[in-house]
């Protein structure tokens, strides 16, 4: 398992290697450098004179090629520096810094929401199969799986937003109203949870979907197994078989859905944060592209890229521990 | 005994019915589930809409006789240089019903079903008594602009009978692309075995691990002018992933079978073994991940156009939607596109669980 795990992670840093590499040369070939698009923007007397623009392609080593580039940023992560932010003027690591616990708030919330609604749920079509009530509650989820986020959160704003404007039910995108920082240590937090509402209802309803028919087309199949007759035969209740006998054997690739489910989450946030207007890594991204700012770009595609390739291992590490049969050499 | 003797002499002087094969017999099944056919028809619907989106909605003329010429003008929505020159020239293009009649008083046309214009806001006085759209919020569905109209006064049904195109040509096209990349990645890796495998089934993992949205909004921000065809690209270069590992599977199966031994032992060479012999035999389990492709690709594209990333076309539905983001009191630019989307996306969804059901006898029948 060790030896496994030395690989794996070997592995997955030669992978980060190739995918930090491709990417600092995209974005050094983007049309228009981080310098160039900023002065368009500025004014005549605010304008960069000729050496102090030398000074700042020096320090982003934008005068270089980009190999050289990527080999100068290499060696700066090598001891842990991302570099600074060429829009936002401050470490790299602190701007992104700001940005996870933000992101993991929505993420983790709805994977925890989805889980744990979707367990019942699941079971619940198993035990109910083939009656009225599950077939409307599978039919439902099965549709719902095919809403696009963005549709789902756009018609949600306008509902939330627009029509239920002025009464106290009105929800708006952003992270906190307004008068947040008049608000008490506890208004706030309810501020937050208040604005998390509608984001993590996009976020959660589409792994609902997935999570608990998957549960349900695994349940089935563990049903038919001879085991289950041997159970009933014995006069083991319907809840028992299903909870204690079934469910036991379903664990097994619902557990590795984990991690497997981590890379959906952080792609799902780039739209999910453009609509609602949430300060996250996604919103980040996508203005950092919009401003060619190459650090901020690099350290959100090397952490991407890490969050996935770890989402993977661990849903591999999972299957091996709570299946004793799997054994990785 | 006897009964099963007389039925076994019967048999062999009745002429059996020509064996059905696999396909045909998968067709039978999937005729059967009435979910997957729904899918399948809406997709032909699809396909209707797009190749005569021209005749449904326009403002340009499907057939014209002009200037004693026969022309076309509304295959210009198709691509622009198939429409005449002598248009753009004589400045009709904008204005085709009262320039030609001004320009040559013996013209004469055939218009589509609908005057209006994917592209461009019509006008007052443009159609004989019929004012111009509305601009702004005031836009709402109406008889006139059956979806409402845009910020801009461009009517969102013409948009989105024109974007069914992108629609569809994205889903085609880019998983099209993917489709060969990873049944030739998957054949050769499962065909081969040994270190050309070992080097393809890494290249798979690299790229399955690579967060796609991200890299793909970097990947197309670097193009200074993206069109809809470097989407394409885009979207298949990154998507043959799942279509690549199941053709390995299948390739590692099938090559251990007699009949490939059988044709390795007639001195078939490895081309001919891989495609001709064993790919039609590992295509069905194949198309399954392909249909799903199709509705992944039309779902990026269209959140790409919602991103505003790569200069997305006019009438692309993801478009659509993010005027709607701006202006969310215009409630049918969301509606809308967000519901042909969906529908899209469910269609293909539908028809790949279909073929699963019908082409995998491992499966029991769907009880939908």
């Amino acid at each position: 398992m060790l030896h496994y795990l030395i690989r794996r992670i070997l592995f997955g840093l030669a992978t980060l290697l190739v995918i930090t590499c491709a990417v600092y040369a995209l974005v050094r070939h983007m049309p228009g450098t981080p310098l160039t698009l900023d002065l368009a923007e500025m004014s005549l007397d605010q304008q960069i004179s000729g050496s102090e623009m030398k000074r700042l392609q020096q320090q982003y080593h934008l005068d270089r090629p980009w190999y050289v580039g990527y080999w100068l940023w290499l060696g700066n992560l090598s001891h842990g520096d991302l570099g600074r932010s060429i829009k936002e003027k401050k470490p790299v690591s602190r701007v992104i810094g700001e940005r996870i616990p933000r992101t993991l708030l929505l993420s983790g919330t709805s994977l925890v929401l989805a889980y744990m609604l979707s367990l019942p749920l699941g079971l619940y079509s198993t035990a109910r199969s083939g009656k009225l009530d599950e077939r409307t509650i599978s039919t439902f989820l099965y549709m719902l799986y095919a809403v696009p986020t963005f549709v789902a959160g756009l018609l949600l704003l306008v509902f939330f937003y627009k029509d239920l404007a002025g009464t106290p039910f009105q929800l708006e995108p952003g992270m906190h109203s307004r008068n947040y920082d008049q608000l008490s240590p506890l208004g706030q937090v309810l501020d937050i949870a208040k604005h998390m509402i509608l984001p993590v209802i996009c976020f959660t309803y589409g792994s609902l979907a997935y999570y608990s028919r998957f549960i349900k087309s695994n349940m089935e199949e563990v049903v038919r197994q001879d085991y289950i007759r041997t159970a009933k035969a014995k006069g083991v209740g319907p809840v028992r078989i299903l909870l204690h006998h079934a469910f036991r054997n379903t664990l097994i690739p619902y557990v590795t859905m984990i991690g497997l489910t981590l890379p959906a989450l952080i792609g799902g946030s780039v739209v999910l944060e453009y609509i609602f207007n949430w300060p996250g890594m996604g919103t980040l991204y996508l203005q950092a592209l919009f401003q060619r700012d190459y650090p901020v770009i690099m350290g959100l595609t090397l952490i991407f890229s890490a969050l996935t390739l770890l989402g993977q291992l661990l849903a591999d590490i999972l299957y091996a521990v709570v299946d004793p049969r799997i054994s990785y050499q | 005994m006897i009964v099963e003797r007389e039925v076994m002499a019967n048999e062999t002087t009745i002429n059996a019915p020509p064996a059905i094969g696999f396909w045909t017999e998968a067709w039978v099944r999937f005729r059967r589930q009435r979910l997957a056919m729904a899918g399948l028809i809406f997709v032909v619907f699809l396909a209707l809409v797009a190749i005569f989106s021209p005749a449904i909605v326009g403002t340009k003329p499907l057939v014209c006789r002009y200037k004693d010429h026969l022309y076309f003008p509304a295959l210009g929505y198709f691509y622009e240089a198939w429409e005449n020159p002598i248009f753009m020239t004589d400045g009709v293009i904008y204005n085709y019903p009262q320039k030609m009649k001004e320009k040559d008083p013996q013209s004469w046309a055939v218009w589509p079903l609908l005057y209006q214009d994917p592209l461009r806001r019509v006008k007052d006085g443009e159609w004989e008594g019929m004012s111009g759209n509305p601009i702004g919020a005031g836009g709402v569905p109406s008889s006139r602009n059956l979806f409402g109209t845009n910020d801009l006064g461009e009517d969102v049904f013409a948009k989105m009978v024109h974007g069914t195109r992108i629609a569809l040509v994205i889903g085609f096209v880019s998983t099209g692309i993917a489709a060969v990349i990873g049944i030739v990645v998957g054949a050769a890796a499962g065909f081969f075995g040994g270190w050309i495998d070992w080097m393809l089934s890494r290249a798979i993992e690299i790229m399955m691990c690579i967060p796609v949205l991200i890299i793909m909004l970097a990947l197309i921000s670097i193009i200074e002018e993206p069109t809809i065809w470097h989407l394409m690209v885009v979207i298949g270069v990154f998507g043959w992933t799942g279509i690549a590992r199941l053709t390995r599977a299948e390739f590692l199966k099938l090559k251990q079978l007699e009949y490939v031994t059988a044709a390795k032992a007639l001195g078939f060479r490895w081309p001919r073994l891989m495609f001709r012999h064993i790919l039609p035999n590992a295509l069905a389990p194949v198309i399954v991940p392909i249909t799903f492709g199709i509705a992944a690709a039309i779902l990026i594209e269209s959140t790409l156009g919602f991103l505003g990333i790569g200069n997305p076309d006019k009438t692309s539905w993801g478009r659509l939607l993010s005027e709607g983001k701006e202006n969310l009191q215009m409630w049918w630019l969301i509606v809308f596109p967000g519901a042909a989307i969906f529908l899209t996306v469910l269609a293909y969804n539908l028809i790949g669980e279909g073929i699963q059901q019908s082409t995998d006898p491992t499966l029991k029948a769907s009880k939908h």
